[in-house]
């Protein structure tokens, strides 16, 4: 392995390390719901880095990155009271707000607007990340499905990186790779199939 | 669809990526309470945000967590330092300037006063030669022979006065300084100006105005007080004149 790569996996490391300190969030879910301004100074220390990479992954332009970093630390701080403290996990939430705003950029961008954006807002209710099992978001399992999704095969890789980063539905990412529809719903269930195994593998272990 | 099928779709449901039917098939099946399929969606949730956590890593640029937090009051925004910079460069300049407008005046004032020495040595030199081309002018030198004592000249004249011309003259302490006294014959000395010497004690002072050389007995230089005294305290020295 030369020795960038070895400094990329660092790097990588590093943020799987900032992004997994999910059980350290309470205090922090705390305060966001006691509206304790001070709070976002330690939000952003913990997850703006990560946010601004996800964000930044999707748009690829560092002014709507910034943009768009902001708008989810804004959103985060506004839907905060309805985050159950107790059973919430606040990491998988903020994540998923940031991809949502970078996706729903890009849409806006495309035209593909209308009944995307209200789909998204659904799927970042804070209620829906409630009862994550702590064993779920580990540090082994991050780097178990990054080298799991590292093996999976040139095409499987990009209708992953088509679904998470474009935002693209099956229907849509057919048409991008102008394949059959089935063909692409066989590669999408396949790589997930092969990530949800190597994570429930990294269980039994 | 069965909870099998559901479990394939969970991934894509959570990202938003479902055709609106298979959407609310799912949603109307989780609403009927299936606890393997809830299970299912909440591991569908954790591949992805594990997933999103592997992203090649950017770094955001220093101003953006300052942006943010500006946004919610707790922080000053990117350009509050550089106000404070401004204000700061300000202080420093006004300062500066004030340092520099304090030695130009402390420069001026040393040239005056440079300018005013020039002009009142100039004023005794030519003084001096005046009186040196008076034919009548009467000399007397003092302090010849001595070891170390104060030495110079007296110049008398009837019509000019009295120059002091002495070198050799004592380090005065702080708040004194040397008196030309002159005394006539018979009389009680009288006062005839104070006067400073130099770092070498040479010193030049005249009693400027007509005077009566034979009526003057002697001139005396003394230590006194910086205002200067009525009477004489400490004589250094005390010139006879022989009289025209």
């Amino acid at each position: 392995m030369s020795l960038w790569r070895i400094i990329l996996a660092g790097l990588a490391y590093s943020v799987l390390q900032v992004a997994l300190r999910f059980k350290d969030d309470d205090d922090l879910v705390l305060r966001l719901k006691a509206r304790d301004p001070q709070v976002m100074s330690k939000l952003y220390d913990r997850y703006g880095r990560l946010v601004y990479s996800i964000i930044f992954r999707v748009v690829r332009d560092a002014a709507s990155a910034e943009d768009l970093v902001q708008e989810t630390f804004l959103r985060i701080w506004n839907r905060a009271q309805s985050f159950d403290q107790q059973r919430g996990a606040l990491g998988p939430w903020i994540l998923t707000v940031a991809r949502n705003r970078a996706i729903d950029h890009l849409r806006s961008l495309d035209g593909r607007m209308a009944a995307g954006a209200l789909e998204l807002d659904r799927i970042e209710n804070p209620a829906l990340f409630c009862n994550f099992e702590d064993r779920a978001l580990t540090l082994d399992r991050a780097r178990r499905i990054k080298e799991a999704f590292q093996k999976l095969a040139p095409h499987q890789k990009e209708v992953i990186e088509l679904a998470y980063y474009q935002g693209l539905s099956q229907t849509e990412m057919a048409e991008r790779l102008k394949q059959p529809l089935g063909t692409v719903k066989t590669w999408v269930r396949t790589a997930l199939q092969v990530l949800r195994e190597e994570l429930s593998g990294a269980a039994v272990a | 669809m069965t909870c099998a099928e559901f479990k394939e779709m969970f991934e894509l449901y959570s990202l938003g990526l479902l055709e609106s039917d298979e959407r609310d098939e799912i949603e109307e099946h989780l609403a009927g309470g299936c606890a393997e399929c809830q299970s299912n969606f909440k591991s569908a949730m954790a591949v992805n945000a594990l997933l999103m956590s592997t992203v090649t890593h950017a770094n955001p640029p220093s101003r953006l967590k300052r942006r943010v937090l500006a946004g919610f009051g707790i922080e000053r925004s990117g350009w509050g330092w550089l106000g404070l910079l401004a204000a700061a460069g300000m202080l420093v300049l006004a300062l500066w300037l004030s340092v520099q407008e304090r030695e130009r005046s402390a420069e001026l004032v040393n040239a005056r006063r440079q300018i005013i020495q020039i002009t009142s040595e100039r004023d005794q030199l030519q003084q001096a030669f005046t009186f040196f081309g008076q034919p009548d002018t009467i000399q007397v030198n003092f302090g010849q022979g001595e070891p170390k004592p104060p030495r110079g000249n007296v110049l008398v004249n009837s019509r000019l006065g009295v120059l002091l011309i002495a070198s050799n003259l004592p380090t005065l302490q702080p708040g004194k300084t040397f008196e030309m006294w002159v005394i006539p014959k018979g009389g009680s000395p009288r006062p005839a100006g104070i006067f400073p010497a130099d770092a070498q004690g040479t010193a030049v002072h005249m009693l400027s105005g007509p005077i009566d050389p034979q009526g003057l007995g002697a001139v005396a230089v003394s230590i006194e007080p910086e205002a200067g005294s009525r009477t004489p305290t400490t004589v250094i020295f005390a010139a006879p004149v022989p009289g025209a």
